[in-house]
């Protein structure tokens, strides 16, 4: 197992909290466990990424196109907790303009 | 010449991962820090996606990509050779990070990355094959200050009875640590402590270096019929060990008093 994503739900926000390795050959995965909350209507999302050590731009992909999804229905997808290296990559595409970035998922998740 | 390693691959996505490995590898050895072997990591992964994706989407799946990677003085240069349709990602237009949400597409991040991470990238086209030339520099005081030192210093080690022995390293295992974790080790191997409990509750990070070094100090606790007993790991570094198989080989307790507990009648 290389990624691993538990989902809970936290004062009525989505955490969804990734574990492992997001590249090319699993990002569709991390999409789609965030487009099954999208499904439900329940479009205030938190991605803790504290436990991603590694990124690639597959994975962004999937968390752009999810993001303007939820906020076509007026929800959110903030990010909690990025290392440092993916947090660069984050600010490389000028994404931490776009996504709320907190440092832990308790503010993230208050920030609803 | 530099020292220089050599992989192909298939051009299938499941094995870029292999290509990942091999790369950190052959990067972390050429003494690069863990912020430029992760850029190297990146560059290589979505260089390797982007030909799998597009240069060969309608071929069959027999088509081998080369990946070498060569280690000069001052100089990391990874050179990626596929025969897919000429494709010169220089002349690609990169996208805009400054564009906001609405207008951005999801996609075409890969090529702006990869010069992004980067010192420099070079394209050629010979002979039918695409040869990418990725190039990370190696700043001129690295090799001096810092692993030197670090190598005469060992982590804490509290002593038991029974041949045992706690070792507490801390931070990241990685090539500039992962010596100071194997001296610490192999003095107590050498003392006959064949009972290793290895608090890794403080550690943030191990990479290949420091898993090789746990998997020696294993064989030689063996020998003297004791064992390498783990605790306190963090997530991802049990994710590390799972990868390589290596929850299989220690014994791996939730924490120190668990781990200890664990192991009553060690004589």
């Amino acid at each position: 197992m290389v990624m691993e994503i538990n989902v809970s739900e936290m004062k009525r926000v989505q955490l969804f909290e990734v574990i492992g390795r997001v590249d090319s050959t699993n990002a569709s995965e991390l999409g789609a466990a965030l487009d099954r909350a999208a499904d439900e209507g329940r479009t205030s999302m938190v991605l803790d990424l504290s436990g991603v050590d590694y990124m690639s731009s597959a994975g962004l992909r999937e968390m752009v196109r999810v993001l303007k999804r939820v906020k076509r229905g007026g929800g959110d997808l903030r990010i909690a907790n990025p290392s440092e290296r993916v947090k660069e990559v984050l600010e490389l595409a000028g994404l931490d303009t776009i996504f709320e970035i907190y440092p832990t998922q308790v503010e993230a998740v208050g920030s609803f | 010449m530099g020292e220089v390693s050599r992989l192909a691959i298939s051009a299938q996505l499941e094995e870029v991962r292999d290509a990942c490995d091999f790369v950190v590898e052959a990067a972390e050895a050429a003494n690069l820090d863990e912020r430029a072997v992760y850029h190297c990591q990146m560059a290589v992964d979505e260089a390797l996606t982007n030909i799998i994706e597009h240069g060969y989407q309608y071929a069959g799946r027999d088509s081998r990509i080369e990946v070498t990677t060569e280690h000069q003085e001052r100089r990391f240069t990874i050179t990626i050779i596929d025969d897919s349709p000429a494709f010169n990602p220089l002349q690609h237009q990169a996208p805009d990070p400054t564009e906001p949400l609405d207008s951005r597409k999801p996609g075409g991040w890969g090529i702006y990355f990869i010069r992004k991470l980067m010192d420099e990238v070079e394209y050629e086209r010979v002979g039918g094959h695409n040869y990418l030339r990725l190039i990370k520099g190696i700043p001129e005081t690295e090799a001096v200050p810092v692993p030197a030192a670090a190598a005469e210093d060992t982590f804490p080690v509290r002593h038991l009875e029974n041949r045992s022995a706690v070792i507490s390293p801390s931070g990241r295992l990685d090539s500039n640590t992962s010596p100071m974790l194997e001296k610490t080790l192999s003095t107590q191997l050498q003392q006959g402590n064949v009972w290793l409990y290895v608090d890794m509750s403080q550690v943030e990070y191990i990479a290949s270096s420091g898993l090789k070094v746990l998997v020696s100090a294993w064989r030689r606790a063996h020998d003297g019929e004791g064992d390498v007993v783990l605790s306190g790991l963090q997530p991802r570094i049990v994710e590390i060990l799972e990868m390589v198989g290596f929850d299989m080989l220690f014994q791996i307790y939730p924490d120190l008093d668990a781990a200890l507990a664990a192991n009553p009648s060690r004589s």
